[in-house]
């Protein structure tokens, strides 16, 4: 049949990007960014961590169509401060929560199976 | 926000209950949706039937077959077929496993995924690719049912991929999620014939936070800060790995977001 492969959903094909920065021609220190092969896993979560950074005007992101593995973002950031960097802030606050998550949990986990 | 507080409540041998706080809603539903569908697994993926004279048909049994929880703690020790030196499979990126029976009695012959056998454990540890076993049930999973005469003689190729491709490499079987059991942020809207509070049932999560003062202000500004996740996994990995997994999983995809951004930034001025 005419169906796409599955694997499309998260196999980057050679010469495609994973992420491509284009500038709002509209306004300063706006940018859309592209990410190819990712889904709302990740973009929600950047950008409600966008969100929380005060420095970040505006942050929001876009499936645009539910066949095609990829989604857009637009973030808006304040004067000397690029959409780029925040977003690598934002990559960078989130893994370090996640390596405290996971080192809390083997703690916990490891403690409880003894207990079981 | 204060650092991320986690809280194991009960440790199975195939659930984990754990209580997460100080985080966001977001990231704990990205931790839920990856370990549902994007932690690596083993599952049988090619089936090559040499005698099927069974009453099912060939792709019904492989269907079957490959929906088997195969043991796939070292999962991450085998390569993908598809960066695979080899055409078709190789020891590199496959677990070939075996499946002979023949019924020769006049009772019918049940064949239970404890008779697939890993042809070649040639790996350190044989472990992978071996159906799962329970305590309870030390058969394992019925496949087929044979009667006399009848025979079954397959040869089945288990390779590693992600639930995002197809189901049977989910290695959970469920996961249970739940914020603001008391619905203090109504984020739910309960239907109700009479009276909300007595028709419907409360979550056992709610002793584990203060019920709502009827005389308080809703407050506009709360967002929920405690979840409760229950992982339930298919046996393929312990449910400990599967949140180690997981969180690996989504640590590497933000990495790699970061570092296709600084990418970028050296091949373009803007």
């Amino acid at each position: 049949m005419n169906a796409p492969d599955r694997f499309e959903l998260f196999l980057l094909p050679d010469g495609v990007e994973k992420v491509t920065v284009s500038p709002d021609q509209r306004m300063p220190n706006a940018a859309f960014i592209k990410f190819e092969r990712e889904d709302h896993t990740l973009g929600n979560m950047l950008v409600k961590q966008l969100q929380q950074d005060p420095r970040v005007l505006y942050a929001a992101y876009k499936v645009e169509h539910p066949l095609f593995a990829n989604f857009v973002m637009r973030v808006q950031t304040e004067d000397g401060y690029t959409p780029r960097d925040a977003l690598k802030n934002a990559c960078q606050t989130l893994i370090v929560q996640l390596k405290i998550i996971s080192r809390k949990f083997k703690e916990g986990y490891s403690v409880m199976s003894m207990l079981e | 926000m204060a650092e991320p507080e986690v809280t194991v409540r009960k440790a199975g041998k195939d659930n984990v209950d754990v209580v997460l706080e100080n985080m966001d809603l977001s990231l704990v539903n990205s931790m839920r949706r990856v370990f549902l569908s994007e932690i690596p697994t083993v599952a049988i993926d090619l089936v090559e039937v040499e005698a099927n004279t069974s009453v099912l048909a060939d792709e019904f049994l492989s269907h079957r077959l490959g929906l088997i929880p195969l043991d796939s703690s070292l999962a991450n020790e085998l390569e993908y077929t598809r960066d695979c030196d080899c055409e078709i499979y190789c020891d590199k990126c496959s677990v070939v496993l075996t499946l002979n029976a023949v019924c020769n009695t006049d009772s019918t012959l049940d064949v239970y995924s404890s008779d697939i056998n890993v042809a070649v454990p040639a790996r350190s540890d044989d472990s992978i690719g071996r159906p799962i076993q329970s305590s309870t049930d030390e058969r394992g999973i019925l496949i087929a049912r044979l009667r006399k005469n009848q025979e079954l003689r397959v040869k089945c190729i288990a390779k590693k991929g992600i639930a995002k491709e197809h189901a049977k490499w989910s290695p959970c079987s469920g996961i249970a999620f739940e914020y603001d059991p008391w619905n203090k942020l109504k984020h739910t809207d309960l239907w109700y014939e009479v009276d909300a509070d007595k028709e419907w049932p409360k979550s056992k999560n709610c002793d584990y936070e203060e019920p709502p003062n009827l005389h308080d202000k809703f407050d506009y500004n709360a967002v929920p800060r405690k979840f409760y996740m229950n992982v339930e996994t298919t046996g393929q990995l312990k449910p400990d790995v599967v949140f180690e997994r997981g969180i690996h999983v989504l640590e590497t995809k933000l990495a790699e977001i970061a570092l296709a951004l600084s990418k970028a930034e050296e091949e373009t001025d803007w």
